[in-house]
């Protein structure tokens, strides 16, 4: 394949988004509104100032971690569309330990909160592996009930013991300074746990590709069968693959809970599970790609949040967007498929 | 007087499931699986709502559900069945497009509105002399006509499926596509059908949850009822009268959360009342061990020598 085409294809993940990003500017014509105004204002908002910027990646911070959740089962070509409820038993996790162990200094609170809420999120995911090793249960079910039941949990603590002491409404107290991610940037959103994150990105990597276990894992997504000839015990990796995705789910709890939202408040974040499916997808199921996707949608959720709080444009363009660059971006890899196919159909010709 | 209102409760709560789950049914046997039924379910709740607020004729709400599933299918089939792209993926795209479309178009229709705009429930339409039948008179004879089509789609649905030659072909879809090729029968064509007929049938199901039982459209209307649908094919084994008793089951642990919730009965909280049904759908679809899959489910089919 010549040099050109590969360079073009490449690219085509940046194309899809454009074409999304133009279906869904598309409809604000039905509104009467600019589209490239809009948009416009949107990049302009994102780049305004250090605090709009900063906060792109503070935005992305836990939905690498979701996209990675998704994307490191998705290897092993298992679903784990629960990433949803392992998020918010890692909030409760680490809102917990932040709110009940706030006596101990924050060089041993911080790191017990950020264990809490990966062990408390990989121990719900594991529970969907063991279902499906050891019932062979269809974890994408399971999976996504899971969620439902994470959520009465969740809504259950926050209205009675972890409720706040005022008692009003039904979120939790704010957690002690020192429970709180320090700054990156001081004055803005961004804490050290965006690096952190790119850290456990660069540790899925290293993971999937670097470890017997991730070859493991990889051999059993690509062809469960050969994998089980070659002696590879997949009930075993089920388990393991679905520990390590819930608590990747977990960990995005910690970064919202003491990195921004510095409380639980009831229901918050609805939607960064099936964001994190939409990330990992666009980034291909890769670590690097999903970093990179998970930047994309932080600065649409920035930009949007923005103009959405400055002009007539309602908050549903937000998910409308995601909607359309996701769908793109699956018809760029049926294209890109194609051509692939129609490039090589024409070497085999030449030669 | 407890036990009709409860079994009243049961059988309108699973109607919905009943069209959604035997959809979920036949495009299944097909070998494609809807992920998409609950943002199907949503536009088709959407479109009811819309279709009867504006026209002030129900008639054209749930025509207009039929057309938003019609619409959903039709997107979904092409990029799954033609295109062969992953079916979860393609599915979950779906589900997010759904929720963001639905409330900005309502915007564009309607600005924002200071109440919540209502319509009209479809009626009750009792039948004479059943509906004064006791205790089950009031629950299977005087309902809308949803449920009455409900029933009336699983027979049919039964019927079609496997006593009839449209039904094994659309059984041997999923379960040997090769074969239905080699018959002369285009793959492709049976899937992308079955796919728009089973999400006309969402809409129908959708449109049920806003002017057959709440009058009004809110975001989360459906709230994963979509996905219970989806869960009652499976524990319902693929077969439209585990899909009867499944949407029933499902129907009366509704009923019951509403019972129990305002009752005033503070034993289990709230919470766990309304996590029920997803909780059975978990133990189900552990303590069941058995399936009867359809063998290419969620395997587009592509011809040899492509």
């Amino acid at each position: 394949m010549d040099r050109k085409w590969r360079f073009f294809l490449a690219l085509f993940p940046v194309w899809s988004v454009f074409l999304g990003l133009a279906l869904s500017g598309a409809m604000l014509l039905f509104l009467d509104l600019n589209p490239l105004d809009v948009y416009g204002r949107m990049v302009a908002f994102a780049f305004r100032d250090m605090y709009n910027f900063a906060d792109i990646f503070a935005k992305a911070a836990p939905l690498i971690l979701t996209g990675l959740a998704f994307g490191f089962a998705f290897r092993a070509f298992l679903f784990n569309i629960g990433a949803q409820g392992q998020f918010y038993i890692g909030c409760l996790a680490t809102v917990s330990c932040a709110l009940y162990l706030d006596a101990l200094p924050g060089f041993i609170l911080l790191p017990l909160c950020f264990a809490a809420s990966a062990l408390a999120g990989g121990a719900w995911g594991a529970l969907i592996g063991y279902a499906k090793a050891r019932f062979n249960a269809n974890e994408f079910l399971i999976s996504l009930m899971s969620t439902y039941v994470a959520v009465a949990i969740m809504n259950y603590l926050i209205r009675g013991p972890l409720i706040e002491s005022k008692g009003e409404y039904p979120q939790t107290d704010v957690i002690a300074p020192h429970a709180i991610i320090p700054k990156l940037i001081p004055h803005t959103r961004l804490h050290w746990g965006f690096l952190l994150a790119l850290l456990v990105a660069a540790l899925a990597y290293f993971v999937l590709w670097k470890t017997t276990l991730g070859f493991q894992i990889r051999a059993v997504g690509m062809n469960r069968e050969s994998a089980r000839y070659a002696g590879i015990r997949e009930k075993r990796v089920f388990v393991i693959v679905f520990l390590i995705s819930g608590a990747f789910a977990g960990l995005a709890g910690f970064m919202e809970v003491n990195g921004v939202q510095h409380m639980l408040v009831q229901g918050f974040n609805p939607a960064i599970g099936a964001e994190g499916i939409g990330i990992a997808i666009l980034g291909n199921a890769h670590p690097v790609g999903i970093v990179f996707a998970a930047i994309l949608f932080g600065a649409l959720k920035v930009g949007g949040n923005m103009v959405v709080q400055t002009s007539p444009v309602p908050s549903s363009i937000i998910g409308i967007m995601e909607g359309f660059v996701m769908l793109s971006v699956i018809l760029s890899f049926y294209l890109r498929r194609r051509i692939v196919t129609a490039l090589e159909k024409k070497k085999l010709r030449r030669d | 007087m407890f036990i009709e209102n409860i079994l009243t409760n049961t059988v309108m709560m699973s109607t919905p499931l009943m069209i959604g789950a035997l959809a979920e049914v036949l495009v299944e046997r097909t070998g494609v699986m809807n992920i998409a039924i609950e943002g199907t379910f949503l536009m088709g709740a959407w479109a009811g709502f819309v279709g009867a607020y504006i026209t002030g004729s129900l008639t054209v709400g749930l025509l207009s559900a039929v057309l938003a599933g019609v619409l959903t299918g039709a997107l979904y089939g092409y990029i799954t069945v033609y295109l062969k792209q992953h079916q979860i993926v393609t599915g979950t795209a779906i589900n997010i497009l759904a929720p963001g479309l639905a409330l900005y178009l309502y915007r564009v229709f309607f600005g924002i509105p200071l109440l919540p705009l209502q319509v009209e429930l479809l009626p009750t339409i009792p039948i004479p002399f059943l509906s004064d039948l006791p205790v089950v008179g009031r629950a299977f004879f005087n309902q809308n006509i949803l449920t009455y089509a409900a029933f009336a789609l699983i027979a049919a649905g039964f019927w079609v499926l496997f006593k009839t030659r449209t039904g094994l072909v659309i059984r041997s879809a999923g379960a040997n596509p090769e074969a239905v090729d080699a018959a002369g029968i285009n793959v492709e064509r049976v899937r992308f059908g079955t796919v728009i007929f089973a999400c006309a049938m969402d809409g129908l199901a959708g449109a049920f949850y806003s002017i057959g039982f709440l009058g009004l459209f809110t975001e989360n209307i459906i709230g994963g009822r979509g996905w219970i649908a989806f869960a009652i094919c499976f524990l319902g084994n693929w077969n439209p009268i585990g899909v009867l008793v499944g949407s029933l089951v499902f129907g009366l642990a509704d009923a019951l959360s509403v019972v129990i919730r305002t009752s005033g009965v503070t034993m289990v909280p709230n919470e766990f009342v309304i996590a029920i049904p997803y909780i059975l759908t978990i133990v189900a679809t552990i303590a069941r061990r058995r399936f009867n899959v359809p063998a290419y489910l969620g395997i587009p089919y592509v011809k040899e020598g492509r």
